[in-house]
Parts: C-alpha cells; structure tokens; sequence
C-alpha cells in the first residue's frame, strides 16, 4: 500500500524529516507516537501533497511514486487526511463542499455522480452514526465549529469519500470520551482488508478503542523505535525521554 | 481625439433653452477635459490616459438610426417588463404584466425636444460634479424618462438592456435615464450590458431617481458579459421619507467600469441599501464610489462590497457617509471586503465618515487579504482541482454579498450569473 524510502523534508533550510521509513500493506493499522515538534504533521503534509518542503527520498503509493501526483490526484487515489488542525473556511457551504468533493472523487474513480437527493440520504445515515448534528452541515466549513465538531467533520469526510490510505493526525485530541468512541467506530466500521490506516496520536487511549498493528515512535524526524500494541503503554508509563536518548 | 461637437449642435438643435445649456455645458467639459488622478475622486484612475490609449479616435455618433438587437440576449425564464436600449438610443418597451394607466414611459429624445416636457427635468442639466457630467448634458441625446403614478405596486421587475452592436466602435455614448417613482409605489429595476463582438465605446450614462415618501426602488445593475468598453455609471438619488433604495452592482464584465452612487436622504426614516460585487480578471479595472448623505434624522444607511481581483485587474471602493448636524439617530454602515488573488492584482478601499451630528450610530471597515493556500490545500486534499478549489472559494467570498438581496427570484438570477460567470474565469496566472 505504502512503502517510504529515507524520506527526508526540510522548510525555509531547517530540516524536518530526517531519514524516514515505513512500510504499510493493506489491511494494516500503524500507529505513529513522538514527541511535539518531532515531525509527525510534517509527515502527514508531505505525504498529502501540501507544498512548500523540500522533498527527498522515495513514497510509492499502490506501487506509483506519490510524491510525483498533484494534491487532488493523491485524495482521487484514495489517500485521505484527516487535519491536526482543520481550516475554517469561510462562504462555503460544508454541505455543497462534501457533495462537490464526493462527486468529483467518485467521478473519477468511474462511480455514477450522486444527484442532491441520493446525496442527502447518504449524508444523513452518516451523520446519524457519528452523532453529528445535520445543522452544521448548512454551515459554512468548520466556521465556529467546536473543536470536537471539526475532528468529527473530519472523519464525516472520511466516511464519505472511503479512501484506503487514511492518516489521521491527532484526531483524538481535545474529543470528550463519547467522541473518542463514536470516532473510533467510525475508524473501525471502514477496517477493511483493503483498507490502511496511519494514526498520530499522543494518547494510547486512543490505540485501546482502534488497536493497531504496528506503533512507531518517531523521535527528531524519524522512527526510533517500533513495537506491537504494548509499546504504546510503555510509552505512557516512561515517557519518550528515554527513546530520545536510545536514538 | 475631435468629438466634432459644432457637427452635434447643428444637427440636434430644438429651438428651445437645450441649445444653449449644451453649449454652456460643451465648454465646461472643454475647460477640464476627461478626468485624471489629479481629481480626488479620480485618484485610482487616470480616465485621459486610459481613453487616449485605447479609444483614440473617440467620436459622437452620427443621427443614423442603429436599432438592432437579438432576442437571444433577452434573459429567459424569468418573467419581466422590458426596455431596450441599442447604442443607448431607446427602441422599446414592453410593460407586459402592469396596469399601462399607472406607468408613463417615453423616450428622452421625445422629452429633450417638448418644451413643457423638458421643464420637468431641466434641473438635472444643473449638476456639475464632473467634466462628464458636463459632457452628458452637453452630448446626451437619448435615454428614458419614466413616471410611475402614486400607490402603483409592479408585478414583475423591468429590465432595461442596454445593447451596443457594431454602430458603437469607438463613439462616446452619452444618455440618460431618469425614473420618478410616485408615493406607495414599488419598482424593481434589472439594468443588463451586453456589446456585440468586444468593440470599443465610451457610456457616459447619468441616472436620476426621485423616491417619493414610503415608496421602494430595488436597483440591480448587471454588468457580467465580458466586453472592451469604457463606462462611467452616475447614479443620483433622492429618497424622501419613509422611502427605501436598495441597490446592488454586479461589476466584472467590462474593461473599465466606475460606478457612481450618490443617495440623498431627503426625509426622516428614509433607506439606503449599496451593496455589490467586484470581480475581476486580466487587466479589467473597476471603481465603485458611493457618497450618502444624511440630511434628517432617523434614516439608515448600509454598503456591503465584497470583491474578488484575479491576474492584472485592479479594483477601488470610495464609500462615504455623510452626517448633516440635523441627521440625528443615524445608522450608517459600510464594510469593504477584498480577496487577492495574485500579487499583480491590487484593491484600493477608502472608507469615509463626515458626521457633524451628535447622536448617531456609524461604523465602517475595511480589509484585503491575499487568498489563503491552506484553504486551497484542504480543499485540494479532498479531491477538488485548484481550480475547483479557487471557484468554491470565490463563490463563498462573493455570496455575502449576494445574499444582501432581499428579492428572492432576483437573488436567484444573480447567483446563477455568478455562477456562471465564475466558471468561465480562467486560472492561468496562478496555476503554479
Ligand atoms: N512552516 C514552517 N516553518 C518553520 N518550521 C516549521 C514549519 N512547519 C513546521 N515547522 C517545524 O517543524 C517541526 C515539526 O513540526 P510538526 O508540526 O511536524 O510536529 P508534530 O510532530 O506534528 O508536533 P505536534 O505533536 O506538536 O503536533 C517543528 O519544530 C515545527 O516548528
Ligand atoms: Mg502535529
């Protein structure tokens, strides 16, 4: 699904990402953990398409050289992210803006259009599920949203567009508990032997509701230790001090 | 540049005062000549140069008859009175879905020629704000005059069209059109540009509007077609109590285009409403200026111009609010908001407040930001083309003021020509 090479990223000379290598196949759960400032985000955007690093070293993606395809082309082919940070967008309608998003991926990917009325059930079921209330939807995109209702838009977009390459970074910070949860099954419900997941995350609560795989630690811009499940409860109980100075 | 003016006044003399107002008025424009940056409110646009650079061989139309125009211009489905201007001489009308008793519309020719008939708007040739201003008395030859009796409602809105063909190339159009609305009554005005294969004219255009006590005049001034032509807008207004004008601008299809607003609250609890869109590419160059004066007390005021400058082109708000000491319990508001789209586009806004009353309540802003690329991003990282991702964001910018319309079907018509008009922009400059 994804295999990345020594991949290093700079901005403005300062180099962010140092030498970096994963490998996910389909089906696979990875959970990525480290420090503030260790460049898990950095990752995220570069593997997104979002301009502005200075990109080396090698992503194949389904076997093609992503860091070669546009922004849209990679979200097309099935690579989504949910945003640390989701932009607030104003004069857009959130509802106008999934259908466009929709329709142009599904269009694409050879799928029938959805008219507003097919649109509209889909959106509804889905919405239901995530506990969202319809009513941001004729909102404009994440503009006064709560925290909590910018992550959940977030994973609302996911289960809309059902990629099969998803990051999600830091989708769990600042939810309440019951948030956590309905997120987690949303995470879970698309759990698909297709289906890859990279999850930043801080908290290993987190990785007992979505149980990965594989957890990375990435300390100063590349991995510095992985582990199964348990590594993620060590960290919580020493910290990354200790990783940082194994690497 | 010869407007051959001697030529002009030979062949449309009427034997009555006209004559020599024109010639008062021809000497005026002759003194100043074209407005350049020189003048305060002409600071962003030097219309000398522009006009000797592109319409050097400017001249008045000759009294040939050029009345043409394609029923595939008229806007469908959508049901409305009509005017037609061609060349801004007046053709037609048509109040179709209105009582005919209530409505007296005539061509200005017909007026400027009719003694007692010319009385009624002689005052209008006393404005002097500019050396156009002087140039359309001096030149106007036709336009509209409409009289709408007290306590007459319209069915439908009346579009006006103004169409320019071939005839057009390289003239200097000066017109008229004047509409008095009686007490009570309520009148939506659609005003649509359109030039036949992108010639080159001048439209020296003044318009005057007298809203009588509790009457309600919606003005929506379309100018979407992309065309090469050179206009400058004059709009005066005199809103007497009660009474509300509302108007909005649609200003993105010409190559220069200044709009001038100028509303007059002549009676407590009057309204004026000026809100529009600016939205601009190549090297286009659009100006709005509004002035609102606040003569009494208890009138309201309110500007919304959201604008959006793509490539080359280049746009500028002067809005004012003017409060006279009587004009106690004034609202008056005015918000300018642009969106940049490359770094050669420019937008200059200056927001003005003269208030000499006490007692009011007036606010005014203004703001140009460069487009934001982590929205562009988000966007982008869903799927959407950048230049889908620029079109939802220009559609979003621009809706606000839309939205300011209070008519539903006309909110709906403009939207789709905003629509429209948005996906026919191409995204050349800023694709890398
Ligand atoms: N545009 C930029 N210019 C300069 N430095 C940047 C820029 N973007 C990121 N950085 C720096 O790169 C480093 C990594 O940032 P990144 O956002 O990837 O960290 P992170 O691991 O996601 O941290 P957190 O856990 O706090 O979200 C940080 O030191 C950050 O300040
Ligand atoms: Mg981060």
């Amino acid at each position: 699904m994804l295999q990345i090479t020594n991949l290093s990223a700079s901005i403005d000379n300062k180099k962010i990402l140092k030498g970096f290598n994963l490998k996910i196949k389909p089906g696979e759960i990875h959970a990525i953990m480290g420090p503030n400032g260790s460049g898990k985000s950095t990752l995220a955007n570069v593997l997104t398409g979002k301009n502005g690093y200075q990109v080396e070293g090698q992503v194949l993606y389904q076997g093609k050289n992503l860091l070669k395809l546009p922004i849209e082309e990679r979200a097309q082919k099935g690579l989504f992210m949910a945003f640390q940070y989701p932009l607030e967008i104003a004069g857009v309608n959130t509802n106008n803006f999934l259908k466009t998003s929709l329709n142009t991926v599904r269009k694409v990917r050879g799928l029938k259009e959805l008219d507003s009325l097919d649109f509209l059930n889909l959106i509804k079921t889905k919405t239901k599920n995530l506990k969202i209330d319809e009513k941001i939807l004729n909102r404009q995109l994440n503009v006064g949203f709560s925290g909590g209702e910018k992550k959940k838009n977030e994973i609302l977009q996911m289960t809309i567009l059902e990629p099969k390459l998803v990051i999600l970074d830091e989708t769990d910070s600042g939810l309440d508990i019951d948030a956590m949860k309905i997120v987690s099954e949303g995470v879970n419900s698309l759990r698909d032997k297709d289906r890859s997941f990279l999850i930043i995350t801080h908290y290993q609560r987190l990785l007992d509701y979505i149980k990965p795989d594989f957890v990375h630690v990435l300390v100063d811009g590349k991995i510095a230790k992985t582990g199964c499940g348990e590594l993620a409860l060590e960290l919580e109980k020493i910290g990354y001090g200790k990783m940082e100075a194994e690497g | 540049m010869n407007l051959n003016f001697d030529e002009f006044q030979k062949a449309n003399q009427t034997g009555g005062e006209l004559d020599n107002i024109r010639i008062k008025n021809f000497d005026n424009f002759q003194k100043k000549g074209f407005p350049s940056k020189k003048e305060e409110s002409w600071k962003y646009t030097d219309l000398k140069t522009m006009l000797y650079n592109n319409l050097s061989k400017l001249e008045v139309p000759n009294n040939k008859k050029t009345s043409q125009c394609h029923d595939e211009w008229l806007l469908k489905n959508f049901k409305h009175n009509q005017i037609i201007l061609v060349n801004g001489e007046f053709v037609s009308s048509t109040f179709s879905f209105e009582s005919k008793d209530k409505i007296k519309i005539k061509p200005l020719r017909v007026i400027l020629k009719d003694k007692k008939n010319f009385n009624k708007i002689k005052e209008l040739f006393d404005d002097q704000k500019n050396s156009l201003t002087s140039l359309n008395h001096a030149l106007v030859r036709d336009g509209i005059f409409l009289e709408i009796e007290d306590n007459y409602s319209f069915n439908k809105p009346l579009v006006i069209y103004n169409f320019f063909n071939k005839s057009s190339e390289n003239k200097i159009i000066n017109n008229k059109c004047f509409i008095s609305l009686g007490k009570n009554s309520k009148l939506d005005v659609l005003k649509c540009y359109k030039a036949e294969n992108s010639i080159k004219y001048f439209n020296n255009t003044i318009h005057h509007y007298s809203i009588q006590e509790n009457a309600i005049l919606k003005q929506f001034s379309i100018n979407n077609n992309l065309d090469n032509s050179y206009n400058y807008h004059l709009t005066n207004v005199k809103s007497h109590s009660n009474s509300i004008f509302e108007n909005f601008l649609f200003s993105s299809g010409s190559s220069f285009l200044k709009n001038e607003i100028h509303c007059n609250l002549l009676g407590s609890y009057a309204s004026c409403f000026v809100n529009g869109l600016i939205l601009l590419n190549n090297e286009q160059h659009h100006e709005l200026k509004t002035n609102v004066n606040h003569r009494y007390e208890h009138c309201k005021s309110s500007q919304l111009v959201k604008s959006v400058l793509l490539d080359k082109s280049s746009g500028t708000y002067q809005g004012k609010i003017y409060v006279e000491k009587e004009a106690q319990k004034t609202d008056g508001y005015q918000l300018s908001r642009a969106l940049i789209f490359s770094e050669n586009s420019t937008f200059n806004s200056k927001p003005e407040l003269e208030i000499y009353a006490d007692e009011v309540k007036c606010s005014h802003g203004s703001t140009t930001a460069n487009i934001d690329q982590g929205s562009i991003f988000y966007l982008m990282s869903r799927g959407l083309s950048k230049k889908q991702a620029n079109k939802m964001l220009i559609e979003g910018f621009l809706n606000e003021a839309v939205e300011t319309i209070t008519d539903i079907n006309i909110k709906s018509l403009i939207s789709k020509l905003l629509i429209k008009k948005i996906n026919e922009i191409k995204f050349e400059t800023n694709e890398h």
